[in-house]
């Protein structure tokens, strides 16, 4: 390995680290968010528990996706150069 | 009071032998014992190993791209014959990936297949235990699609029931610990082929409902929707967040199960690891896209 393969592999690295901890910002504040306030509803009207938990689920799940991008992207970034 | 059975108990008591009997039978910490299938013959034997981490993750994620690299053709993955059929059906370079791919999917439509039918055989007597828990998962997914789209389009309920039930068996069938064995939503190529008919079905829905002009009018009048191109982007982004999600939560679960395994030296197998990304990521992760596939269906048919 020469030295400009070895420069691309480590910003491809530095890279990688970058996208995956800033991709994790967005979903980890989003997730707690949206338990925080299922806990809330919950809490409020403890008869729609199930209802609430079901569609909390389905949104952290979706608001998770852009982590999930970001996933994607530093494997990609790792393990293809 | 009669004795109480405890059956989790005994499997990790039987788990614990087996792994206590692996470790002392292994030897020393640099051998590891191979339980599976090699070249059709089931095998145990104790083996050497030296791997390097990268190498390991690329054989497990891209076979293809390992095998041409290292240049040896496969041996664990059975007859020559089925595998030149599949040379000459997808050429030299994705053979080996999707020889596996197609394998996995037929073992998981052979299990689905076998459950059916040996659940419908004892239909009518006294119902079984599998058949109480499927007929719960239709059940409760027939009350989400009439919530969803309402009484009169219940008939959606069997494609819905059909994307939950395979997409779950997809993801459990990783757990099995056999050489070879992957989840078939690991390969991008399934979850893309999901996503692609949700959104064709969606469409279709909509021009059922709407009329083919009363849904084209949506994207080709430039003067009641000026913004039309953004929304044929918006269409092809369905496609790919729906698929993305699923192949990126598999992935990422099973490189992480990989990790941390290796990290463990491959000694104790990393069971929590996996009940949490197998059967807890799998089980929602295949809900969530059976959702959102109820969810786009529903936002064509109300509008």
């Amino acid at each position: 390995m020469d030295l400009a393969q070895g420069i691309v592999k480590a910003a491809a690295l530095l890279g990688a680290g970058l996208c995956m901890g800033m991709g994790a910002l967005g979903p980890g504040v989003g997730e707690g968010f949206v338990a925080g306030k299922a806990c809330e509803g919950i809490a409020r009207s403890p008869e729609n528990a199930s209802l609430i938990t079901r569609t909390m689920l389905v949104g952290q799940a979706v608001s998770e996706s852009t982590g999930i991008y970001s996933l994607v992207i530093s494997l990609l970034l790792i393990f293809s150069t | 009071m009669a004795k109480k059975k405890r059956p989790m108990l005994k499997i990790f008591i039987i788990f614990f032998v087996v792994e206590a009997l692996l470790v002392v039978l292994s030897g020393n910490f640099s051998k590891q014992i191979q339980i599976g299938f090699d070249k059709g013959k089931f095998v145990i034997r104790n083996i050497e190993y030296e791997y390097n981490l990268q190498d390991k993750i690329t054989e497990e994620f891209q076979i293809d791209e390992y095998f041409r690299q290292t240049g040896e053709t496969p041996e664990i993955y059975g007859s020559e014959k089925l595998y030149e059929f599949f040379k000459k059906v997808f050429g030299e370079k994705s053979a080996i990936g999707s020889f596996q791919l197609l394998r996995m999917l037929l073992i998981v439509d052979l299990l689905l297949l076998f459950i059916a039918l040996s659940i419908r055989k004892k239909l009518f007597g006294r119902p079984s235990k599998p058949q109480i828990l499927f007929e719960m998962i239709y059940t409760s997914l027939e009350q989400f699609v009439s919530e969803t789209l309402g009484k009169d389009k219940v008939h959606y309920t069997p494609y819905i029931v059909t994307l939950f039930i395979f997409i779950w068996v997809s993801n459990l069938i990783g757990l099995i610990p056999i050489p070879g064995f992957m989840e078939p939503t690991r390969n991008l190529n399934v979850p893309l082929g999901l996503g692609v008919f949700v959104v064709a079905i969606v469409h279709i829905t909509a021009i059922k409902v709407k009329g083919l002009w009363g849904h084209l009018k949506n994207y080709i009048n430039p003067v009641k929707n000026p913004l039309f191109l953004l929304d044929i982007v918006g269409e092809m982004s369905k496609v790919v967040s729906i698929s993305f999600r699923l192949f990126g939560n598999v992935l990422g679960g099973a490189i992480i199960i990989l990790v941390v395994s290796s990290l463990v030296n491959f000694v104790v197998f990393p069971i929590g690891l996996s009940m949490f990304f197998g059967i807890f990521v799998g089980t929602i992760q295949a809900f969530v896209f059976t959702m959102l596939a109820l969810t786009y269906i529903g936002v064509e048919i109300t509008e």
